[in-house]
């Protein structure tokens, strides 16, 4: 081994290792008072160049050949850069991959291996080193905190299979092999650094249990999203028992109400929401929660009220703290995902749900209200404030108008309604076909399929009852000729269904007008129509149609059937 | 068609680094008299237009990417690299004119490299950061929020921020939105974070018509405002029912997307979801350096605003995209896309009020011209088919040197357009473009004219020069490249022409075995030797290709190459050059030979000429591989084959037995442990392993072939003389390998050897007569009988003396040696025979196929036993 001894003599030697861990542990002090600094800017600047002294650092080490005097440190300073960088970016780069790589290269050249196989890549590595370090206990404390990084890189990037063989490998001394992760990192345990060793950011056993916690939510989220509630009822309590911050703490107990209610325990969840209320600053997810319980419930005044409440809790912007310079649990949860249970959307969508439910549940005057509010919030508002809900594709801004004109024709308000819809016929006129057809040319050329979006069509439906509302029945007949003549135009089979229901509201009104003939004629087509379609198809409509269909399917269209069926033939 | 000349009125120089500015980072703005202006470096410049004068300089602490002005605000933004974007307000840089008034005036005195500044340089305060980031790559100001974007590890990050003023605190909770576009190609170098990204994101802010919070700034900025149908269709009806800015994003990659900027909210557990919230427009596959929108139709007469009708996005290649919103027969809105191909690169570009794009390339500042040119534009025509895009664009040399960057400035005379401008020298300059090009009209000349004119002439000549010293270069560089060709044109003829006889270039290949490390590995030698009176010079490479023949067992599996290319660094006439590459055995153990090792010169067109040929980029400092032009595509080249070479069994084979140095066969041995309990076997003890357990247990494969003796002698000759012909004939079959001369000197007439992988191969010769065959009489023949308890490595050896064989016969038929008189009658039996045995196998391949396990085996003990037969022909050579 003589030719692994860095050049110069041994007490120089011990001079410089002294030299580096000095700037090690200095630029850990920096980082800290950075930490503590109040000012963003510094803060960030000063966290910036202790990451560059860092990386420095671990050049001139890197620069000599690896022993085992040196190692402790140069791995210590691996994991403090590791930890900084990731605590920046607040992510976990590839490269830091790299740097975790050539460290276990460097523990194994200092046992004359290489090139330790590098086709079982990350895996094999820390095997090997691992393996070598047993043979060498100074190296112990800093490879655990090390591995301790693996761990949290490997939990965001979901690759579980390697974790659990590398907790395996870790806590192979201290129990039998489970399978599972959890129960694994309980029983790890990585050695206690010693009093004069180089100085950390955070040390291994605080990062165990950060990755405990944040491992057993991942775990208890998942499992309540797949449906296996008591499993991730158990993993939610352990998230909940261990080091849990307090804005994790609300998800944490959101989650649980979530498994209850869904459990069929809404007592029990109540009590979760209850307490998530009471923990923290963000009331969002528990308060929808308890909406959706109390919808289950069927305790309609008690969900619109959480669904009140929950568009106050929106509308105030929270100052997210400073995050510390640290792995946080926070840094190794999932992406938020908009599908999540816990996710609560912004003001405006609850807003939304709020208007919706109203006109759901036949409170069509607060409906109106809270949907004119949301428009007003939307289209007036300075600060941007609206978000599509993530699912549906296509535009939903169109719907939301619709929605609040037919809230407003079933309030009542159908003046109101007419402006709406004028509004949105407006705002989308450069949309709309620049030359509109002939009646009798769009049928004659019903082969193409003309993109003229279906909620045209409805806006002219909904002012046409709207003017049915008014008595204005002349207006009514133009507006629905104009909704049935978009229809006709845009007719894939799959619009019929609609398509009918207003055929069959024109009519009836053309009917009332005493206007014979051109319901005969009308009445004949949708004869020849309903033949072909199989009835009752299940249908799910949106919500400001389902409401326009309210009004008129059941008791005109049998009557009609009938009436004409008795006197058509005239 | 000629293009508006434009007038050009030099107003500064600024000091730049050797070479040039790069593109992509300098920024010019322009508000009123006022000029901010940043050259990549870490000052940003006010200078004053009308008093031709420098009025502030700031120092940042990093190098300033991006400025931003919001002129209602009067407050000037600037991205600092790393450090985050700062916030300036205009009222104070005035207030720092008075004091510094007396300075500044005579700083582009010589040259216009003004070194250091007159004017003091101002440190900015670190308060008056706004928002510390330093992982921000560009931003753009709304009227109330900054949109950024942010390089996170993996994806780029927009973000949305209520906007913080000057003297504000900054404010972390001001978010208010955020979202992640698609992945982002991450910087190459992991050293990245030390290194300024080339390519920078480019952002643009398009607005609706009647937008109720018009954009508080000014053209120059790249705010732009569409027509309502072009933003409906691009951005869709949520867009133009919330009338909602929307944020265009070009990124590095190409990839051109929008974000709906009141759509853009974070909650507070969730970022907004891509899906939802990030629309992409386009992919121009080359990082996108501008966006913007222009107008390609005339407007009526009383209309004031100017709404955009096309929207167009420059990439740094070339590649141009315009979009605009049109109607089909059935009168439906359907957008019009189209891309052109303009020369490039582009280092930056701007659009006017009218259709024209300006453009600067490193050749020189162009402008192309959007509006569908030759229709007249008739009203009644115009409602049905609005004029469409142009089919193909033109670029007009404005014959303005090479700008780093530019901007239109507001305030020209109706149709003028005046560009404000920093060339690549660091000269910052205004052109005035006159779209009627009219004839100078001789006018008589004032004196205070005059004095205006010659300056005007000066700053002609200023650009011109520059134009002129960048052109020279390229030409210069032309020169080399075609000196270059001539000579690759010299050495071609010269190594094409010669089909017979020594080339004039060769490349001769051996084998030998050597160690290296711990294991035996087959190296070929390739000598390269330039007898020919030219050099090969810096852009030859020597390519070595490695053909393995497939596996033996693996029928379907086709063989691997590999190819080395060396390069061939000076080779003047005469010089020599020896490459050794090793052949195997690879990580694997095995060596499948034969190995075909085919050697040829390659010349990289790529490399020498393709910078030459298109217009270089002077901007750049480093050329780098991405910045090669189109023009050559990856591969292309002179390729010269030079020499082939088959690796067989029999140069592969070692004999150990024969003492022969560097030939104690290893074997691959790969594992040390294995090396070490080799080492440590007792003598006389078996060997382990399942070779040598079949090398025990099962007969060796055998294969015979007779050859006639007259025929061996013919074609051994003289060389062989005084020796059995035995001997002579294993020692010719050896020639390639070393132990042909032990094999001389001891008078073997059989040997064994030792395959690489470590199996035994026994070769014998014997003597034999032949007897039925020929009506005349016996025959003497010699037959040659290939052993080894591997059938892979019987297999290779028989298949190598058999290519020899066949070259033998066919050199000797070419002689004229005719064959004695042959019994037909025999010759047609064992044809007869063969073909029973052909047919056989073809039988029992075909039953494999169909048979289960059990009987399978049995098939194949059967298929084996009549390989066997067919090996050992009683055929003879003659």
């Amino acid at each position: 081994m003589a030719h692994k001894t860095p050049p110069g003599s041994s007490a120089s030697h011990v001079s410089c290792l002294d030299l580096w861990r000095e700037k090690n542990d200095q630029l850990v002090r920096q980082a800290k008072v950075a930490q503590d600094s109040s000012l963003p800017l510094r803060r960030q600047q000063l966290a910036q160049d202790a990451l560059e002294g860092l990386k420095g650092l671990l050049c001139s080490l890197r620069g000599l050949p690896a022993t085992v005097s040196v190692l402790p440190l140069e791995l210590t300073v691996i994991c403090n850069f590791i930890t900084l960088r990731a605590s920046l970016a607040q992510g976990f780069a590839e490269e830091l991959a790299q740097d975790i790589q050539q460290g276990l290269e460097r523990v194994l050249e200092t046992q004359g291996q290489p090139e330790a196989r590098p086709e079982h890549g990350l895996r094999g590595l820390w095997d090997s080193a691992l393996r070598a370090s047993s043979l060498l206990p100074e190296l112990l404390p800093a490879l655990h905190h090390l591995a301790g990084l693996q761990a949290a890189l490997w939990l965001t990037t979901n690759r579980l299979g390697d974790l659990t063989l590398l907790l395996q490998t870790l806590t192979v001394s201290q129990s039998r092999a489970s399978e599972d992760v959890l129960p694994l990192l309980k029983t790890w345990r990585p050695p206690v650094e010693e009093s004069d060793a180089p100085l950390t950011l955070q040390d291994a056993r605080g990062l165990r249990d950060v990755l405990l916690t944040a491992f057993a939510y991942r775990q208890g989220l998942q499992e309540l999203i797949t449906g296996s509630l008591p499993k991730a009822l158990s993993s939610l309590h352990e998230a909940a028992s261990g080091l849990c911050p307090r804005s994790l703490l609300v998800q944490v107990y959101t989650a649980l109400g979530t498994c209850l209610r869904k459990m069929g325990s809404p007592q029990r969840a109540l009590l979760y929401l209850v307490a998530a209320l009471k923990e923290g600053s963000t009331w969002g997810p528990p308060l929808l929660e308890a909406s959706r319980l109390y919808q289950q419930l069927g305790n309609i005044a008690a969900e619109i009220e959480s669904l009140e409440l929950l568009v106050e809790a929106l509308s105030i912007t929270r100052i997210p703290e400073a995050r510390q310079l640290l792995i946080e649990v926070e840094l190794l949860l999932p992406r938020p995902d908009p599908a999540s249970p816990l996710h609560c959307g912004t003001q405006s969508q609850a807003k939304c749900l709020l208007a919706s439910r109203c006109l759901q549940t036949g409170r069509a005057a607060d409906a109106a209200e809270h949907y004119l509010d949301l428009l007003a919030l939307l289209l007036h508002g300075s600060e941007p404030k609206f978000s599509p809900p993530p699912c549906p594709p296509g535009p939903c801004m169109p719907e939301l108008f619709l929605e609040a004109a037919a809230a407003l024709i079933q309030a009542g308000r159908a003046q109101d309604a007419l402006t709406v819809c004028e509004e949105l016929l407006n705002r989308t006129s450069f949309l709309l076909p620049k030359r509109p057809r002939l009646w009798e040319d769009a049928r004659r050329r019903t082969k193409e399929s003309p993109h003229c979006s279906p909620w045209v069509s409805a806006t002219h439906l909904l002012q046409g009852q709207a003017w049915v509302q008014l008595g204005a029945q002349k207006e009514a007949i133009s507006e629905y000729s104009r909704c049935l003549e978009l229809l006709f135009q845009a007719t894939p089979k799959d619009e019929e269904q609609g398509n009918q229901d207003a055929s069959y509201h024109l009519l009836h009104t053309l009917r009332r007008l005493d206007r014979r003939d051109e319901a005969t004629a009308l009445w004949r087509r949708l004869e020849a129509q309903t033949e072909l379609l199989p009835e009752n198809t299940a249908w799910s409509l949106p919500l400001y149609l389902e409401t326009c269909l309210g009004w008129i399917r059941p008791p005109d269209r049998e009557t009609l059937r009938e009436e004409f069926q008795t006197s058509g033939d005239l | 068609m000629a293009g508006p000349r434009p007038r050009v009125e030099y107003l500064a120089g600024f000091c730049c680094p050797l070479g040039g500015l790069a593109a992509g980072k300098p920024r010019v703005l322009c508000h009123g008299a006022e000029i901010f202006l940043s050259t990549g470096s870490e000052l940003v410049y006010v200078y004053d237009r009308e008093g031709r004068l420098l009025i502030a300089v700031y120092k940042f602490p990093g190098q300033v990417w991006h400025l931003e002005l919001l002129t209602l605000r009067r407050v000037l933004y600037v991205l600092c690299a790393r450090s985050g974007i700062y916030c300036l307000s205009l009222d104070q840089t005035t207030r720092s004119v008075t004091q510094d008034e007396d300075g500044g005036d005579d700083q582009d005195s010589e040259d216009g490299q003004v070194s250091e500044p007159p004017v003091p340089v101002i440190p900015v305060d670190p308060d008056s950061c706004v928002l510390p980031d330093t992982s921000l790559h560009a931003f753009t100001v709304l009227d109330d929020a900054l949109v950024t974007l942010a390089l996170g590890p993996t994806q780029w990050k927009m973000q949305l921020f209520e906007r913080p003023s000057p003297g504000e605190d900054p404010r972390p909770g001001g978010q208010i939105g955020e979202v992640e576009l698609s992945t982002c190609t991450p910087p190459a170098e992991s050293q990245g974070e030390s290194v300024a990204p080339r390519f920078l994101p480019v952002l643009c802010c398009a607005s609706p018509p009647g937008s109720r919070t018009p954009l508080g700034h000014s053209w120059s900025s790249g705010g732009v405002t569409l027509e309502g149908a072009l933003f409906g269709l691009l951005f869709g009806a949520d867009a133009a029912l919330l009338e909602s800015p929307v944020v265009l994003c070009g990124l590095p990659d190409g990839q051109l997307c929008c974000v709906i900027v009141k759509t853009l909210v974070t909650s507070t557990s969730a970022p907004g979801d891509p899906k939802a919230l990030v629309k992409i427009l386009h992919h121009l596959e080359e990082p996108v350096v501008f966006i913007g929108a222009l107008r390609t139709e005339p407007l009526a007469e009383d209309v004031e605003d100017v709404h955009c009708d096309c929207l167009v996005a420059l990439g740094h290649h070339g590649r141009t995209l315009a979009i605009k919103a049109s109607w089909d027969e059935a009168g439906h809105l359907v957008p019009e896309l189209r891309e052109y191909s303009i020369p490039g690169p582009v280092l930056c570009a701007a659009c006017d009020r009218s259709s024209r794009v300006y453009h600067s390339t490193s050749a020189g500042l162009r402008v192309v011209d959007l509006a569908q040119e030759g229709s007249p534009l008739d009203p009644m025509e115009h409602d049905g088919a609005p004029g469409s895009l142009p089919a193909l664009l033109y670029p007009d040399s404005l014959g303005v040197c090479s700008l780093a960057t530019l901007c239109v400035s507001s305030g020209e005379p109706e149709g003028g357009a005046e560009l404000l401008a920093l060339s690549a020298k660091g000269r910052l300059m205004i052109c005035h473009l006159d779209p009627h090009n009219e004839a100078p009209q001789p006018s008589r000349v004032t004196s205070a004219k005059a004095g205006q004119k010659i300056k005007q002439l000066l700053s002609g000549i200023g650009t011109v020069s520059e134009r002129v010293s960048s052109l020279k270069k390229a030409v210069d560089q032309r020169d080399k490249a075609l000196t270059c060709l001539n000579e690759v044109m010299n050495v071609s003829c010269a190594l094409l022409s010669s089909r017979e006889g020594p080339r004039p270039i060769s490349c001769t290949i051996s084998t030998a075995w050597s160690r290296l490390q711990l294991q035996d590995v087959l190296m070929a030698t390739c000598l390269l030797e330039n007898s020919s009176s030219f050099s090969l010079d810096r852009g030859w490479a020597l390519c070595v290709q490695v053909l393995r023949s497939s596996r033996a067992l693996d029928l379907d599996s086709a063989g691997s190459a590999i190819t080395y290319t060396i390069p061939v660094d000076q080779l003047g006439p005469g010089g020599r050059r020896e490459v050794t590459l090793p052949l195997g055995p690879g990580e694997d153990g095995a060596l499948d030979l034969p190995v075909t090792v085919s050697c040829a010169l390659f010349y990289s067109l790529r490399e020498v000429v393709g910078r030459a040929l298109a217009p270089r980029d002077p901007f750049k400092d480093p050329p780098s591989a991405e910045d090669t032009p189109v023009v050559l595509p990856e591969q292309d080249g002179v390729c010269l084959p030079l020499s082939e070479h088959t690796v067989d069994m029999l140069q592969g084979l070692r004999f150990p037995s024969l003492g022969v140095p560097h030939t104690e066969a290893l074997g691959p041995a790969k594992d040390p442990i294995h090396t070490f309990l080799g080492t440590c076997r007792m003598p006389g003890s078996q060997p382990a392993g399942p070779e040598s357990l079949r090398a025990k247990y099962l007969p060796p494969s055998v294969a015979t072939i007779k050859v006639s003796a007259e025929l061996l002698r013919a074609a051994l000759g003289d060389s062989h003389a005084g020796m059995s012909l035995g001997c002579a004939t294993l020692q010719w079959l050896l020639t390639e390998n070393p132990a042909a001369d032990i094999v001389k000197a001891q008078a073997l007439s059989s040997v064994q050897g030792v395959a690489p992988d470590g199996t035994d191969v026994h070769l014998i010769i014997r003597e034999v007569t032949v007897t039925d065959l020929c009506p005349a009489g016996p025959i003497q023949a010699t037959e040659i009988q290939v052993e080894s308890s591997s059938l892979a490595n019987m297999c290779r050896a028989h298949h190598a003396i058999v290519r020899r064989l066949q070259r033998l016969v066919v050199e000797q038929a070419a002689r004229g040696s005719s064959p004695p008189d042959l019994r037909l009658q025999y010759l047609h039996q064992m044809q007869a025979n063969h073909e029973t045995l052909l047919r056989e196998v073809q039988m029992l391949r075909d039953r494999l196929c169909t048979e289960d396990e059990a009987s399978s085996c049995a098939t194949a003990q059967r298929l084996l036993q009549v390989y066997r037969r067919l090996r050992s022909p009683s055929l003879l050579l003659l």
